[in-house]
Formats: structure tokens, C-alpha cells, sequence
């Protein structure tokens, strides 16, 4: 296993550039995952990472060698992909069997490669069927297994659970982080659902635009954004971003007169920021409590029971500024009515005029 | 209003008090089986009938299984028969393995393939007879390309006329008649190599498999069905390719190039044996019937193996 470095990787498309000097250092045995929207470059990196691709520039070094200009064989990677890309015309044992037959191995050695690998991901009596007679998760398992038998130094795996179903999807991240557990291998893992992310990862990078907007274990993205882009990115439902005015800056941290009316002073550091500078303060729905004594009012527009929370959406203030609010199961609310509702100011991030966070000061301890 | 549901329909005609429904249906599809019935069913049931006849330009006389006996002793017969597989096997096989290689070429990705990818079809395109007539000049003797370019190579001593020795006029035909039957195979080839993912072969490229190893064991099994498909289609055409033969030798030069349906036309329309030359062409039918009958039933098989179906 290995530690895998990306240095300064640059990637364009005749003139189209994706990626902006990548920086990343990637532990061993870590399970990383790069998450973004569409078209954010995370699946271009992950194929330069395999070779697939070659950087503009840059270098990719793997357990300290340079891998730069090398073969994928040689790299020592191996790649699940979003479609599994299984041979149909061979069967399962084939299938995983692939890459030992292209390097020619003994008989005995590739069977008992191949039902190592097929016991670990639960496919021994499925070996001689075909893919087509399999079901997703099945045929992901092959991929996986495929991917297994040459005892790779990472593994890099495509939006893999993006063609299951959702309840099929939850059983396959529960699995996929048993297997990075049992392989104890490095992992880097290409989604654009922050739920697999969450979930799955050691650590996050994420990619907005070619760039790395931030690169931290998950509960610290989910704490300390570094930007807004992050914050709205991490979190479901997605974070509130409230337009305000600061009035002023002294050392228990920033006062701000938000739209809506409320007036709050926002436990962050605000040596970035002035008097009448334009932010804005970022709220998590689920941080937001019904609250007759509260500072924010909502007219509600929608709502959604789900039966353990009601998720709200309303507007605040006399622009229209939309707030969604995940309430109790139970919350006495109607489509059309006021509600008044509270936050706490240690659970308010600050993100001045160029995206960036104010850091917070008050925030939860990290777990692990 | 032009989608009338079936019920819309029948309380339509109801009301009307026009056709049944079931009459009405078969109304619709009368035209086309009175067409098959007239140039198929027909003409077939005629040339079956005429097998069993002594039948010329002066009239009709049933002989029974004379016709049939007749050609399963004759010698020439079995040659032209023999002739017609071996013809069909050589030229299909041609055929089979430029369509895979033009394919592969056509498919790989090289600047100006857009303009390749045009140029495999002008034999195709071109009419048989205007193609042929091409050839008929590049074979030539006296005047043709190629015999003067051997010349010059100092490959023959003179002049070589490639469709006057029984064995160079028949692999000149096969050589035609190849060149009019690559580019669909090439393009049907191509086609299905467009269909395989991309991913097999990233997959497999990242497993460290070369490209001949991904062109066996990925591109072959994956297109499989279409290759099958494409040498039974081709075997036909080639089995019943009349005109190139015709237009280059008419058979000869002493029967060199007479394949079976050639035969059958030299009888029947030369010679005016209508009797005769329908007893060929049944014969036609039942061998290419049960060569069709195998192939599909291999087909199947094949389809299974490779996860088609």
C-alpha cells in the first residue's frame, strides 16, 4: 500500500483548462473522496491519477515514485468504474480473473486469486454466471473484485453507486467501507453525492471549477467551511446564506444587522472585515429551533413532514430572501403562516465578499 | 384526430356501418401479400413445378424426377457445385477478414477518418455492371494496368490476360467480387466496433492489456453476433453473385468460373432448357435453405455465448 502525492497538476482541453494546479497529499490507507458538481474535474483527476489521462503538467507520485509518465499497470493502480465495464461475453470468474490473464499467471495461483477475492465480496457460487444475469450491486462486487485481484497501491473507484437504486446505493457504502477496512488499502473515491462522501471518506477533497476549494475530514468541511462553495455543498438541506450588514467588529467577534431585521453579534474572527461591509451569515437548516421568543421570522411557503423532521421552506425579510428550516417531526406550522424561530450564535458561519469564512470561534469539538 | 383509439375506431365503423374490423384488417394488409404472393410464392411455386418438366421454347412435358436424376449423375455438376462452395468459401473469407481489418483501421483514431471512412464505399455504390466493366479494362491484356505494370516489373514476358486461363479468370472474379463486397462488411464491422463501450477497453488498458490482447479477447467476442450475421448475409450474396461473373467471363473461359447460378441461367435462358435449368435452381434454394437453417441455429449459440441474449 501507498501514499499517493499529486504535485501541481494541471490539466486543458485544447483551450479549455479543468484543472488548476492540484496540490494533494494522500495518506496511506486513507480513504479519500473527491466530491463537486458536474464538470468540476473530479473525474478527470481521478483518470490522470490512472493514467487514463495524462496531466498538461504536474507530477503523481505513488508510494514516493514518480508515476508521472508510467503505464497504469505500472503505476500500481486499479479502477472501478461508474458503468463496471464487465466483459459480458465472459463470466464472473473470467471477469475477475482479467487482469491475471493478461500477465500470464500460473493456473493455480489466478483460481486461487480469484475465489480469495470472490469469497471476500460474496461471489463464490455466482463464478460461472455471466454479468448479464447479475444484479447491480452483483455485478459492482465483480468490478470490485476485478479491481482486487492484482493487490493494487490504490484503488480508484468512478462514481461507482451511481447506477443502483437508493436503498441499494446505502447497502453498497456500508460494504465499500467494510472492504477499505478489510483491504486496508488506499482509496480514492469519485462521487458527486455528498452523502457518499460523507459517509465513506477519511478525508474530502472538494472541487469546484478545477480547483481545490477545501481538503479536510468530513465533520471539519461540515464545521469549518472554508468557503461558501463548500458550506452550501456540505449539509443536507443546504446551508442558508442571509445577506447582512456588519456594524461593527470588536474581540467577542462581529455584529451584523441581518436581512429580516435580526440584529446579532456572531462569535468569528473579523480582522478581515469593517463596519459596513457586506456579508453574508450562513445557517444550517437543522440548527434552526421553533421558538415564539425567536429572531427570525418566516413566512412559510412550503412544507415538507418527513415524518421525524419537517423540512420548511419559507421566505425572511421584505426582499424574498428564501430560508429553509429543519424543524421537528411534530412542529406546529401551516403552509402560509408566520413563524418566528431562533438560532444560536455559535452555530452561525460568516462568509465575507470574496467567499471566504470568517473562522468561527465557538464551534463543536471535531470528532472522529 | 388522426389517433383514433380502438374503441373510437370500432364505434366509428359502428356508426358508419362500414367493414368488420377483422375484414378491414385484412384489407390493410392485402397489398403486400398480394405482392409477395405474385413475386415470390409464385415464381417459386412455378420453377418447382417446371423441375418436373422437359420444358422448352415448343412446350411442356412432365418427366418426373428425370431432371434431378440427370444432374446427380453428371460429373460437370458435382465440379460446379464444388466450384460454387469453394468460390463462396475463398470470397466470403476475403471478404470477412479486409471488412475486420479496413474496420479496425477505419476505427482507429486517426486524422482524416471522416474521409476514409467515405472512401470504402464507392464499390458499393457504383453499379455492379459500371464496376465491372472497370475491371474487364484493368484485366485486359493489351491495354490494362496491371498486366502492364507486371510487364514493366518483369513479372510476365508479355502481355498477360488475366481472364483467359481458367485459374487467373477465376481468383480475377473472386478478386472482384471481393472488392464489391468489402465495404459493407467493412462498414457493418465498423458500426459494431462503434458499439462496443469505451470502458472495456480503458478497463482493460488499465489491467496492462496490449492492443492485439484487447482487440482478441474484447473487440472480437463483442462483435461476435455482427460477424456471424455479416458471412451468413455475405455467403448468400456471393453464392448468388450472377452479374460480376457474367460481365467478366460469363462463365468461362471452359466453365473456369460457371458457379451454380451462373449454370443455372446458361440453361435455362441460353440454352432455352427451362426444365432443366428450374431443377438447378431448386437446388439452389434447398442448399442455401439448410446452409441459412445451420448458420441461424449457430447464430443462436453463438448469441448465447457471448451474453447477448
Amino acid at each position: 500500500m501507498a501514499t499517493l502525492d499529486l504535485n501541481q497538476i494541471n490539466k486543458s482541453f485544447g483551450s479549455a483548462k479543468v484543472l488548476h494546479d492540484i496540490d494533494l497529499a494522500i495518506q496511506d490507507k486513507e480513504f479519500v473522496v473527491f466530491v463537486g458538481p458536474s464538470g468540476c474535474g473530479k473525474s478527470t483527476l481521478l483518470r490522470i491519477i490512472a493514467g487514463l489521462e495524462e496531466a498538461t503538467s504536474g507530477q503523481i507520485i505513488i508510494g514516493g515514485e514518480d508515476v508521472s509518465r508510467a503505464h497504469p499497470v505500472e503505476r500500481g493502480i486499479s479502477m472501478v468504474f461508474q458503468s463496471y465495464a464487465l466483459y459480458p461475453h465472459l463470466s464472473v470468474f473470467e471477469n475477475i480473473a482479467f487482469p491475471l490473464r493478461v500477465q500470464k499467471l500460473a493456473a493455480d495461483d489466478l483460481k486461487e486469486r480469484v475465489e480469495r477475492a470472490a469469497g471476500i465480496l460474496q461471489l463464490t457460487d455466482k463464478l460461472d454466471l455471466k454479468p448479464g444475469q447479475l444484479s447491480g450491486g452483483q455485478r459492482q462486487r465483480v468490478a470490485i473484485g476485478r479491481s482486487i485481484v492484482r493487490n493494487p497501491k490504490v484503488f480508484l473507484f468512478d462514481e461507482p453507486l451511481s447506477n443502483l437504486d437508493a436503498a441499494l446505493r446505502g447497502d453498497m457504502r456500508v460494504e465499500l467501507s467494510q472492504l477499505h477496512r478489510q483491504l486496508d488499502a488506499t482509496m480514492v473515491y469519485v462521487t458527486h453525492d455528498q452523502i457518499e462522501a460523507m459517509t465513506m471518506a477519511d478525508r474530502i477533497v472538494v472541487l469546484n471549477g478545477g480547483r481545490v476549494e477545501q481538503f479536510g475530514a468530513p465533520m471539519e468541511l461540515y464545521h469549518h467551511p472554508a468557503t461558501k462553495f463548500v458550506a452550501s455543498f456540505i449539509g443536507q438541506p443546504n446551508m442558508n446564506l442571509v445577506p447582512a450588514t456588519v456594524e461593527g467588529v470588536d474581540a467577542n467577534g462581529v455584529a451584523v444587522s441581518m436581512e429580516g431585521g435580526a440584529k446579532l453579534v456572531l462569535p468569528v474572527d473579523g480582522s478581515n472585515v469593517s463596519k459596513g461591509d457586506r456579508v453574508e451569515v450562513g445557517i444550517r437548516p437543522e440548527n434552526v429551533k421553533l421558538d415564539p421568543n425567536g429572531n427570525i421570522d418566516i413566512s412559510v411557503r412550503v412544507l415538507e413532514r418527513l415524518g421525524g423532521a419537517s423540512i420548511t421552506y419559507g421566505e425572511i425579510g421584505d426582499n424574498g430572501t428564501k430560508f429553509c428550516a429543519s424543524l421537528g417531526g411534530d412542529a406546529k406550522l401551516v403552509e402560509g403562516a408566520q413563524a418566528r424561530l431562533s438560532i444560536s450564535v455559535d452555530d452561525c458561519h460568516v462568509f465575507g465578499e470574496d467567499g471566504n469564512v470568517l473562522r468561527r470561534k465557538n464551534a463543536p469539538e471535531l470528532v472522529a | 384526430m388522426i389517433e383514433l383509439t380502438n374503441q373510437q375506431a370500432l364505434a366509428e365503423g359502428a356508426r358508419r356501418k362500414t367493414l368488420p374490423v377483422g375484414l378491414f384488417a385484412w384489407l390493410l394488409v392485402a397489398p403486400a401479400m398480394i405482392f409477395i404472393l405474385v413475386i415470390v410464392a409464385w415464381p417459386l411455386a412455378e420453377t418447382i413445378r417446371l423441375s418436373f418438366m422437359e420444358a422448352d421454347l415448343g412446350g411442356e412435358t412432365y418427366v418426373g424426377t428425370q431432371n434431378y436424376q440427370d444432374l446427380l449423375e453428371s460429373r460437370k455438376f458435382h465440379q460446379t457445385i464444388t466450384r460454387t462452395f469453394y468460390w463462396m468459401f475463398i470470397s466470403v473469407a476475403l471478404k470477412l477478414v479486409l471488412g475486420l481489418v479496413g474496420a479496425t483501421l477505419l476505427n482507429a483514431a486517426v486524422p482524416g477518418r471522416g474521409l476514409f471512412r467515405v472512401l470504402v464505399m464507392p464499390p458499393w455504390v457504383i453499379p455492379i455492371a459500371i464496376g465491372c466493366i472497370g475491371w474487364l479494362w484493368l484485366y485486359n491484356g493489351y491495354f490494362g494496368v496491371l498486366s502492364g505494370m507486371a510487364q514493366r516489373l518483369g513479372i510476365t514476358d508479355g502481355p498477360f490476360e488475366f481472364l483467359a486461363y481458367k485459374s487467373s479468370a477465376f481468383y480475377s472474379a473472386v478478386v472482384t467480387d471481393v472488392w464489391v463486397g468489402v465495404p459493407m462488411v467493412t462498414l457493418f464491422f465498423l458500426a459494431a466496433m462503434q458499439g462496443v463501450s469505451r470502458d472495456l477497453y480503458e478497463a482493460a488498458w488499465v489491467d496492462g492489456a496490449g492492443r492485439w490482447y484487447r482487440f482478441r479477447r474484447i473487440t472480437i467476442p463483442q462483435i461476435m453476433p455482427v460477424i456471424i450475421s455479416m458471412s451468413l448475409l455475405s455467403a448468400i450474396f456471393t453464392f448468388n453473385s450472377f452479374e460480376i461473373i457474367w460481365i467478366l467471363t460469363e462463365g468461362g473461359p471452359r466453365g473456369a468460373t460457371t458457379t451454380l447460378i451462373v449454370d443455372t441461367y446458361k440453361t435455362a435462358i441460353g440454352n432455352y432448357k427451362f426444365g432443366e435449368g428450374s431443377a438447378r435452381a431448386v437446388i439452389i434454394v434447398v442448399l442455401l435453405g439448410a446452409f441459412s437453417l445451420a448458420y441461424l441455429a449457430f447464430l443462436n449459440r453463438i448469441n448465447r455465448k457471448f451474453g447477448t441474449k
